[in-house]
């Protein structure tokens, strides 16, 4: 059977889209009817009404949850970005073989598969007063005390949320590099270019698309976690979905789901402007 | 950079990114070091240190379904998710990402519809799926709700992934094919497949990492029986004891395992078709 | 399974030997009634149905399902959920479970949305042995029970049985038939904190600064912490269970402020953190659960779970059935319910320090010594062990606060959610971004 080349396309993003349509598009229709009922305490109100949004900009909590939630992103981008690439880099590029890479790959990999829950409350002996991390810096002379702002606090956030993603910037950046021609880099050391002059002028370009993914996925990841942020700081950080979830424990469905809405847009608008730096579609069918 | 002489040189930026690459993997493993230490945890002992005298007690109570949870239930259930989401993914996210190399209508639609699936909450997603299931009057379950509800999770991840993969790929290898007589389906098979191979054993890592450890979208769509991070986490209520560890430790050294077993025959099968065409190299 | 409690100790009947006695007996006589009152022809009809029960870990417990399975001859399944995930289950998807294993204060939220059925009491064979609090809402001296928070009997009876309306006092129809309960406090560890805790107020107090916790959860959160003001004097709550929007904004003020000085260590989401805190001894005082207290002791760090003169803050769970239960499975679910406490369960759970609401039944699956620690507040004559036969107690140890009615006697308020509850999670979430 013979396909015309114009039908193929849409063969084959059919599935995924019908997927999609289904378990993603109708939950958002509902999510976005839903963020304009009214609701009290007894029962949601089908209803068209702004007050759910309202309420969300009127109030200033909106604002410092999306600045906390923001400096998180901002903060996990940069790190998981710089580790993400050096990584990457080695990966790439110094290592040699094919088996090598995917060995080193997997063992990375491997802690990902112990269920996330588990490793979450681990990091509690880790980096508890009592925890192996503290035991190893008073043993090793580095502090007297045991450091408290390591467990319950930003800085544990920041540290589980940098130990959970940047696996997802070392894989699409390695992935770029994996594509780059060793003859062009050839080619500039052959000019003259030092490493640090490749990596500005050859590497990074040519990267160019795999950080714009791995960013994509750090941030929408960051903005959309409740979990890591109520662990790991003791219930004393608030996120974006965090407060949602909040919400939503009290069957507060309408306030919820304008929340959400707006959060989508948000983190939508991020990922446009992002898309707008480097796009990534044109890489692909140019 | 490698130097283009002593190509078995190892330059100075090598030991300085390894040593980095060694960091980062015991950063990477440093909690998993609690956990390894914690499911030797003795009968009394609880989830934090000190230990209280080592026993084998909690692997055993693994495979004993009862206060401390349904572990090796819901583990099975979470793998056969995994491996369902994994397959799935697969095959859908490697055909659109082909789809998207062509101009087609509604391309952007999909495209953002994608991006909006992976920026929606995963509890909003699964609120509106349990919904959705009540009003149609079908059963949310493990392997049809919860399958739908992680697959909105990992599409999006492969999509993205596949175009990374493909924005690189060279049309060439393709045409060549073509023009040396294949059939679509042959240019498909052994030539842009084993290329686009690395990708695709990312997307599928993905596709069964994230499905294994989805908990938002999961939680109101699995129906009757949790899988394994809900499980946890609902015992989490009560006493939780070092079997979680235990668990961890399991899934550790079965991982490497079967790693190890995996890799030594790509390697064992590498080495034999470099032997049986001794002149073509495979080039990376 | 073992039948027995493992260890030396010897129930005074073995479940497996009432039972088989009744069996025995209904054999003989056919169509005799067995002890869970159903005819032997009957339970071949529901031998082929299966319950799903969906509740927290602390009370949907598999063990329970396994000797009722055991017992009734068709099959229990439990499923456990963190209360969110619960709610929205029984909230949204009704139809994927049978009984609904939930905590009182949600039933305002359930009872609108018309998801559970009304339970036919006169079905119910224990109602009349049901302690006082639950069906009169008062205490066995006739006191009346607080009912700051949403107390149990405020949300007990149903005019009809599938009216959203509650009912005043007590009729026929049950929105939820009641199984275990306990009365809640501070945990300290006395080592640590060198003098007699007696008020609430201290939770607060600054010599206890970054070494207090309280639970992050935002409806019993900040009924401790109301408790501890109202105590320590800076606000009188018209009702602490329902305060109005004034009474919170000045409540989260409070608490905001104390956050801003580092008075708080942390906020513990599972249960094992407030073990961990405890243990570590990070936190000194915080808000805890029954069992928590215990498994501390358990690992030899002392631990006192304090009576305080202000009284308890208690909560209660109960078993609900979905609507959309009829015909031989709403049969089979009557039967649970009345094997549910028929004594079994009450004894199981007892030893993890909740309360049966029919303590009746419990005294015949506890040992005498057991009943007299968990229930009556006498010293342990012998090592108190949990279901599994791992140490709790040592001899000698009194219950913290003394016995049943000792401790539920002063019950301050109850569990809730407030009619004010969506101004409540808005202001608890200013809190926690603080």
């Amino acid at each position: 059977m013979k396909l015309s080349p114009r039908i193929v396309p849409y063969l084959q993003v059919a599935p995924l889209t019908a997927v999609l349509l289904v378990f993603l598009g109708i939950p958002l229709a509902v999510v976005v009817a839903v963020s304009f009922f009214d609701y009290d305490d007894f029962a949601v109100r089908p209803a068209f009404i702004l007050r759910n949004y309202l309420e969300l900009f009127g109030s200033s909590l909106t604002y410092t949850l999306y600045l906390k939630t923001l400096t998180y992103a901002a903060v996990v981008w940069a790190l998981t970005l710089a580790i993400g690439f050096t990584v990457a880099y080695f990966l790439a590029f110094h290592v040699r073989t094919f088996l090598w890479q995917m060995a080193l790959f997997l063992l990375c990999t491997v802690p990902f598969w112990t269920s996330n829950v588990i490793r979450m409350i681990s990091w509690i002996p880790f980096l508890g007063l009592n925890g192996i991390f503290n035991q190893t810096l008073i043993t090793l002379g580095v502090v007297d005390k045991p450091l408290e702002f390591l467990l319950f606090s930003d800085v544990a956030v920041v540290i589980a949320y940098v130990h959970l993603f940047t696996l997802f910037m070392i894989v699409p950046i390695f992935n770029s590099m994996a594509r780059i021609d060793r003859a062009i880099i050839e080619a500039a050391v052959d000019a003259g270019a030092n490493a640090w002059q490749v990596i500005r002028e050859v590497v990074l370009p040519l990267s160019k698309s795999g950080i714009a993914l791995g960013s994509i996925f750090v941030v929408t990841l960051v903005m959309g976690d409740f979990f890591v942020v109520k662990i790991m700081s003791g219930g004393q950080s608030a996120s974006v979905v965090l407060a949602m979830s909040n919400e939503i424990a009290l069957l507060q469905y309408p306030p919820a789901a304008a929340s959400a809405v707006v959060l989508m847009v948000m983190v939508m608008l991020m990922v446009a402007a992002i898309l707008r730096l480097v796009d990534v579609r044109k890489e692909l069918s140019g | 950079m490698q130097s283009r002489h002593g190509a078995n040189k190892r330059p100075w930026s090598f030991y300085v990114l390894a040593a980095f690459f060694t960091l980062f993997v015991l950063f990477l493993y440093g909690p998993m070091c609690a956990i390894y230490l914690l499911s030797f945890q003795g009968p009394n002992g609880g989830l934090t240190f000190p230990m209280h005298g080592v026993s084998l007690q909690w692997f055993a109570a693994l495979f004993v379904q009862h206060r401390t949870g349904d572990f090796a239930g819901s583990f099975l259930r979470s793998i056969l998710l995994a491996v369902l989401v994994l397959g799935i993914t697969v095959v859908l996210s490697v055909m659109a990402g082909l789809a998207f190399r062509r101009r087609f209508v509604g391309a952007t639609l999909v495209f953002y519809l994608a991006i909006a699936s992976l920026i929606m909450p995963g509890l909003l997603v699964g609120l509106g799926i349990g919904l959705m299931c009540q009003l149609v009057g079908l059963q949310p379950a493990w392997y049809t709700s919860a399958l739908g509800a992680q697959l909105t999770w990992t599409l999006p991840f492969g999509l993205l992934i596949m175009f990374a993969v493909l924005s690189r790929f060279n049309r060439f290898y393709e045409e060549a094919a073509r023009d040396l007589g294949g059939s679509a389906w042959q240019t498909f098979a052994h030539v842009v497949l084993p290329i686009l191979l690395p990708g695709i054993i990312a997307v599928a890592l993905f596709g069964f990492t994230l499905s294994y450890d989805e908990f938002a979208r999961t939680l109101l769509t699995v129906g009757p029986s949790n899988t394994l991070p809900l499980e946890i986490w609902a015992m989490t209520t009560n006493i939780t004891s070092p079997a979680l560890y235990a668990l961890g430790t399991l899934t550790t050294v079965v991982s490497f395992v079967v790693i190890t077993a995996a890799l030594t025959a790509l390697a064992v099968l590498q080495r034999r078709r470099a032997q049986r065409r001794p002149h073509a190299a495979v080039t990376r | 399974m073992a039948d027995r409690t493992p260890g030396q100790n010897q129930p005074r009947i073995t479940r497996r030997g009432f039972f088989q006695k009744a069996l025995a007996t209904a054999s003989v006589a056919a169509g005799a009634e067995l002890l869970t009152g159903f005819p032997l022809v009957w339970a071949q009809r529901l031998k082929d149905i299966t319950l799903l029960q969906v509740g927290g870990s602390y009370s949907a417990i598999i063990d329970i399902a396994r000797q009722a399975t055991k017992d009734l001859g068709f099959k229990i399944e439990m499923q456990n959920a963190v209360t969110d995930a619960l709610v929205n289950r029984v909230a949204t998807q009704p139809k994927s479970l049978d009984i609904a294993d939930i905590e009182y204060w949600m039933m305002g939220k359930l009872l609108p949305r018309q998801v559970l059925q009304g339970i036919d009491l006169q079905r119910f064979k224990y109602w009349g042995k049901v302690v006082p609090i639950f069906t009169k809402g008062e205490y066995p001296d006739g006191r009346k029970v607080s009912q700051q928070g949403v107390s149990p009997y405020e949300v007990q009876y149903l005019e009809k049985p599938n009216s959203t309306a509650l009912a005043k006092g007590p009729t026929r129809w049950a929105t939820l038939i009641p199984t275990l309960y306990n009365a809640d406090t501070l945990g300290i560890r006395p080592d640590l904190v060198n003098r007699p805790i007696a008020h609430w107020h201290e939770l607060f107090h600054p010599e206890f600064k970054g070494r207090a916790a309280i639970l992050d959860v935002p409806s019993i959160g900040i009924m401790d912490a109301a408790m501890a003001i109202e105590s320590r004097g800076d606000i009188t709550y018209g009702d602490k269970g329902n305060m109005t929007q004034e009474e919170i904004d000045k409540t989260i003020k409070i608490l905001i402020d104390l956050k801003k000085a580092g008075h708080f260590r942390a906020f513990w989401t599972t249960f094992d953190e407030s073990v961990n805190l405890m243990t570590s001894g990070e936190v000194v005082i915080q808000s805890m659960w029954s069992p928590a207290v215990t498994a501390v002791r358990a690992r030899g760090i002392p631990c006192y779970y304090t009576p305080l003169q202000e009284g308890y803050r208690a909560w209660a769970v109960g078993l609900g059935l979905m609507a959309h239960l009829s015909g031989l499975k709403l049969d089979a679910a009557y039967e649970y319910l009345n094997w549910y406490q028929s004594g079994w369960q009450g004894g199981f759970i007892a030893k993890q320090g909740y309360y049966s609401s029919v303590p009746e039944t419990v005294k015949q699956f506890l040992t005498p010594e057991e009943w007299n620690y968990w229930y009556e507040g006498k010293p342990a004559q012998s090592e108190i062990k949990d279901p599994y036969g791992n140490h709790m107690e040592n001899a000698g140890h009194v219950r913290d606060g003394g016995s049943l009615w000792e401790r539920m006697g002063k019950v301050a308020c109850w569990n809730t959610v407030m009619d004010e509850n969506r101004h409540m999670v808005r202001k608890w979430n200013e809190f926690v971004a603080a």
